[in-house]
């Protein structure tokens, strides 16, 4: 989708502040003016393996093509009001329904999640919302990836616009997730009468910080195109979690965790032209601890401690899109290093792993198009690989695809919606098919088809501008 | 200025990208190069590590760990026996010898294979103990310490991989019939069914129908499932149920082990040649040092004669030599011991008979003069190693005649703890490591005994030796840790010949009750080892005559190198000597002349 350089800004608008000298009038019934929004994002697809199954996506690493991808779709509902002066507020609600769905599986149990539960209100330079939020920046679109900052948490935040070109956002949110890691219910013997009563024996919901400060470098200032312009992000993050107690299933003991931190930098640079989507970010960031690891999953190991110290991550991401005349090129990639904190040097959770990938675009007229896709990713794990046993297990894939399309919305990589027909191949190396359990046909297939049709909108979205 | 900021982030992030590096397997973790670590398996102190009960080195491979119930996992792993050879080292221990590696199925009846013993799949790791990578590194650091590593593995069986179908109904059962009253109640399981010297039957309401199919397992869940290759199919596999009678040959070669651990038809050249290759595969990729072989007494010797030869001969090609291989006969007839160091068998067994006769009824029976043998029955037993074990080096072999190469131990998983019987007499503990120490052989201790653990028939004992904190000062590691220090100062006590110069049948209240003596002499180097097994008076090495000494030492004067204040004995000029002994205690005599 198209990169959000003005995201932050467009949620902080500017206005003056009402003097303070005056004495303050009789209070007042505001009336506001609004309206109710709709929006989405979606993807939907069918695919072949030529083999008479279900297309499968075969990536080997955390970020790779989305090509393959399955289906997704979020319904957004909002309500938009301008209150009296300078005040704006609007309430979010965002519905994401995940595949597979009732015509593939005929199963009336469609996975929904709330992605989006949130009121904010601006008033002056002063922007504060609560709520329920997928809270995020920029993204490789290739990847389908939000390298620098993609929260997910139940909390607030506050950001003030200093000027039209800077931007200081801070949150703070919290969530427990449904994992032995964080939580854990035990049933026990009711207080009154007969049975069992659920009591929440382990309890510690991870809270997370994040600080964000955007400086824009625009109107002409570098570039002769008064649209074109610079965008620079430092981010960071602080984790926490408390030490728990839960009952070991298995004795029956209680079992200590104990409490754990973490923290995060990043930063972005992004230059955009203002022709068309042309634009290209820059992303680095490094993580220690418990932010080494996504908000929404839980570690897998840890240092004998118990926590996760030792553990880091550090990755430097790049995104783009060129666009002129009939031709097109999108590309994304990354290098990404990550260490568990498990005191032995070979593990699975130790690992350095990529992405490259283009698709250049042929436009043809103004609503049809070709894209060809080409990438490679690899993994590369300290842990020994079984065919070469003093070797690292490396998993990589080579992917080509063709991918012709037609743009209702006109001509562009970011118009949408666009109707696809796909094809892609994938070339597996022995490492990316030993990922896999022998009984399964991707540890014994070298090339996967999958030829599918794909439709991919979105529209008035606030998660996708 | 807030540009500045975002370049000078920016640098940051691009500067720590490339620092983080890149991951690869450390050296310790590649493949080694065989070498022979070995001079002479008698200098050895041989360890035995149960690994999951010796140290939890790394928490992430602590599946399905039941902290507590000894029948279940505890965690321990090849990263913590790594971490804690320092401990062994202050020991003395030269040897580790490492419970079974390969995959295992993961439990049976609410026990699990924390033992390594109920192997499923020869050519893979048991994650529960960690990855190749690590096992490398322990032996890797064991070899740069001077340490060896023996690597126990079993050929009479596999896991519980398959059940006998005798109802023919497709699932395994276990049937409970009888009332205990007008009927006797019997109990019948298909997964571990009686001897039936036809091969375990199948019946049906009309009658018997044949050979039990034997039906392979898929329960993923706790990896029984069927093994890769031949050992994945019925016709490696006896079928005769299991033993009932073991001494009855034909049970004992072709029945199943307790538990229903399937007995492998080891005389099909297919099985022979894939035991050969999977075994000695993990010595290529880990650069081990020997095995010790379960069960060996459940397996024909023709087998052993084609395994001994096979895996000698494809490691001596790779400069692997004096590769030992001792076996494990759970029994006490020296002759039945003693036929698996037959010319082109094995190199050495474990010395059973020793520690049924010897630390069983001579020391562990301290306490109990009614049940205790007098110390002529070690010198009867000693007689007779001579003859039961063989007096010729294998060919390819370690270069040390069995029967001056024979495992001695005090106890091990197998059976109860030497404290469990002593009932936590200390003295004959420690009297009883004195003679392990000083004897002819290589001396084997069970982890453990250094702490003093005491726990009874498996799986008490089979304790979790962490929760000892790994200490050092208490009194029987100093005292193991003195034995394996002299073993090392003086050769005689490893590599002497030797010669038996007191023992008696006395176990009362006779003045020499428990005495025991044997000088050891390699060349020049002189030892007499003295001890006093009873454990209510002194005694002393005269009955009517005194401790009469090899020709030579007359005069000589003796330093008891055990004793701290390092008293000194002179030898009377007739060759005897007479020595008073505290209950339950030792000398370890050493010519003042050749003292270190």
């Amino acid at each position: 989708m198209k990169t959000q350089f003005i995201t932050s800004l467009a949620a902080l608008t500017l206005t003056a502040v009402a003097s303070a000298q005056e004495p303050l009038p009789a209070p007042e019934t505001s009336v506001p003016t609004g309206s109710f929004e709709f929006g989405s994002y979606g993807r939907v697809r069918i695919a072949s393996d030529l083999r008479g199954g279900w297309g499968r996506t075969a990536n080997v690493v955390a970020y790779g093509t989305r090509i393959d991808e399955d289906s997704y779709a979020e319904l957004e509902l909002r309500r938009e009001d301008k209150w009296k002066g300078d005040i704006k507020t609007k309430v979010v609600t965002t519905l994401a329904l995940f595949s597979p769905f009732f015509h593939f599986t005929g199963q009336i149990n469609q996975q929904l999640a709330v992605r989006n539960l949130y009121a904010q209100g601006t008033i002056g330079k002063l922007t504060l919302w609560g709520g329920s939020r997928m809270y995020r920046g920029d993204d490789v679109y290739l990847l389908n990836w939000w390298p620098l900052d993609n929260q997910n948490t139940i909390g607030g935040g506050a950001g003030y616009q200093f000027n039209a070109d800077t931007t200081l956002a801070a949150h703070v949110g919290m969530q427990r997730l449904e994992n032995s890691y964080q939580s854990q219910q035990l049933p026990v013997v009711a207080p009154f009468g007969t049975g069992t009563v659920n009591v929440q024996k382990l309890d510690r919901p991870r809270i997370i910080e994040t600080l964000k400060l955007t400086h824009l470098i625009r109107n002409g200032r570098l570039f002769k195109d008064p649209r074109a312009g610079f965008k620079f992000v430092v981010y960071g993050e602080g984790h926490q979690i408390g030490a728990g107690i839960y009952q070991d299933t298995l004795t029956g003991q209680d079992r200590g965790l104990p409490q754990d931190y973490g923290f995060l930098f990043g930063a972005q640079l992004g230059i955009w032209t203002g022709e068309r989507d042309t634009h290209v970010n820059l992303f680095v960031r490094h993580a220690r601890g418990l932010a080494a690891y996504d908000p929404l999953a839980a570690p897998l190991t840890f240092a004998n401690d118990r926590t996760t110290m030792g553990s880091t991550e550090t990755l430097i991401a790049l995104g783009g899109n060129w666009e002129k005349d009939a031709f097109g090129l999108m590309g994304g990639a990354y290098l990404r290093f990550f260490r568990d904190g498990d005191v032995s040097p070979t593990t699975t959770q130790k690992y350095d792993e990529g992405t490259v990938v283009l698709r250049p675009e042929l436009f043809i007229g103004e609503h049809w198009g070709v894209a060809g896709e080409a990438s490679f990713q690899a993994r590369r794990f300290a842990y020994p690989d079984p065919d070469r046993n003093s070797q690292p297990l490396v998993a990589s894939m080579w992917r080509f695809g063709l991918m012709p399309y037609f743009s209702p919305a006109g001509r562009g990589s970011f118009k949408r919606p666009q109707f696809r027909l796909i094809y892609a191949a994938t070339v597996r190396n022995n490492g990316a098919k030993e990922l896999y359990a022998k009984e399964d046909v991707f540890n014994q297939r070298d090339v996967e088809h999958f030829l599918g049709l794909n439709v991919e909108w979105w529209f008035n979205s606030s998660s996708y501008l | 200025m807030i540009a500045r900021l975002a370049f000078a982030g920016l640098i940051a992030g691009l500067v720590a990208a490339p620092s983080a590096g890149c991951v690869g397997i450390p050296d310790r973790g590649k493949q080694p190069a065989l070498a022979t670590h070995v001079d002479d398996w008698r200098d050895e102190v041989i360890y035995q590590v149960l690994v999951d009960r010796f140290a939890d080195g790394d928490i992430n491979n602590d599946w399905n760990v039941r902290a507590g119930a000894l029948a279940r996992f505890q965690g321990g792993d090849w990263k913590g026996l790594e971490d804690h050879l320092d401990y062994l080292q202050t020991l003395g221990v030269t040897t580790l010898w490492i419970s079974p590696i390969v995959k295992n199925v993961e439990t049976d009846a609410d026990v699990d294979s924390y033992h390594g013993y109920w192997a499923q799949d020869l050519t893979q790791l048991n994650p529960h103990f960690g990855d190749i990578a690590s096992l490398r590194s322990l032996v890797a650091t064991a070899h740069d310490r001077g340490m060896k590593v023996v690597l126990d593995i079993v050929t009479n069986h596999m896991g519980q991989v398959f059940y006998y179908d005798m109802n023919l109904n497709g699932h395994p059962d276990i049937y409970i019939g009888g009332t205990g009253g007008s009927s006797p109640i019997t109990r019948v399981s298909e997964y571990d069914p009686d001897w039936d010297p036809r091969g375990v039957q199948a019946s049906t309401s009309l009658g018997n129908a044949g050979r039990a199919p034997l039906i392979f397992i898929n329960e993923p869940a706790i990896n029984r499932v069927p093994p890769p290759g031949i050992l994945g199919t019925a016709r490696a596999y006896h079928g005769f149920g299991r033993i009932l009678d073991y001494d009855d040959e034909k049970q004992r070669m072709l029945g199943d082990f307790p538990g229903g651990l399937k007995d492998v038809a080891t005389e099909l050249p297919e099985v022979r040649a894939t035991m050969v290759d999977a075994y000695t595969r993990w010595v290529e990729l880990l650069d081990l040092d020997g095995f010790r072989i379960d069960t060996v007494k459940h397996v024909e010797h023709e087998f052993w004669q084609y395994f001994a030869k096979g895996v000698r001969t494809r490691l001596a090609a790779q400069n692997k030599n004096r590769f030992l291989m001792f076996g494990e006969a759970f029994d006490g007839n020296d002759s039945l011991l003693g036929s698996y160091t037959a010319p082109g068998e094995l190199d050495s067994v474990f010395y059973f008979s020793q520690h049924f006769q010897v630390f069983r009824e001579v020391f562990q029976m301290a306490h109990d003069p009614k049940q205790q043998k007098g110390t002529s029955q070690i010198k009867t037993l000693w007689e007779t190693r001579s003859k039961a074990y063989s007096p010729t080096p294998q060919e390819l072999g370690i270069g040390v005649p069995p029967n001056q190469a024979l495992v001695n131990f005090l106890d091990n998983h197998d059976v109860s703890r030497f404290l469990f019987e002593a009932q936590n007499d200390l003295p004959a503990l420690r009297n009883a490591l004195t003679l392990l120490f000083t004897e002819d052989g290589i001396p084997c201790l069970y982890y453990g005994t250094e702490q003093e653990l005491a726990g009874g028939n498996d799986p008490a004992n089979r304790e979790v030796l962490w929760n000892t904190k790994f200490a050092t000062t208490g009194d029987t590691f100093r005292h193991l840790a003195k034995l394996t220090r002299l073993r090392k100062q003086y050769s005689a006590l490893r590599r002497g010949v030797t010669k038996v110069v007191y023992a008696t049948d006395h176990v009362a209240d006779e003045g020499d009750a428990g005495v025991f003596a044997f000088e050891r002499a390699d060349g020049s180097n002189y030892a007499l080892v003295v001890q006093n097994t009873n454990a209510r008076h002194k005694s002393t090495t005269a009955d009517t005559s005194s401790m009469a000494l090899s020709a030579g030492m007359a005069g000589k004067i003796l330093i008891d190198v055990l004793d701290p204040t390092q008293a000194n004995y002179q030898v009377a000029m007739d060759g005897t000597l007479r020595i008073t002994l505290d209950p339950q205690s030792a000398k370890i005599l050493i010519p003042s002349d050749q003292m270190h």
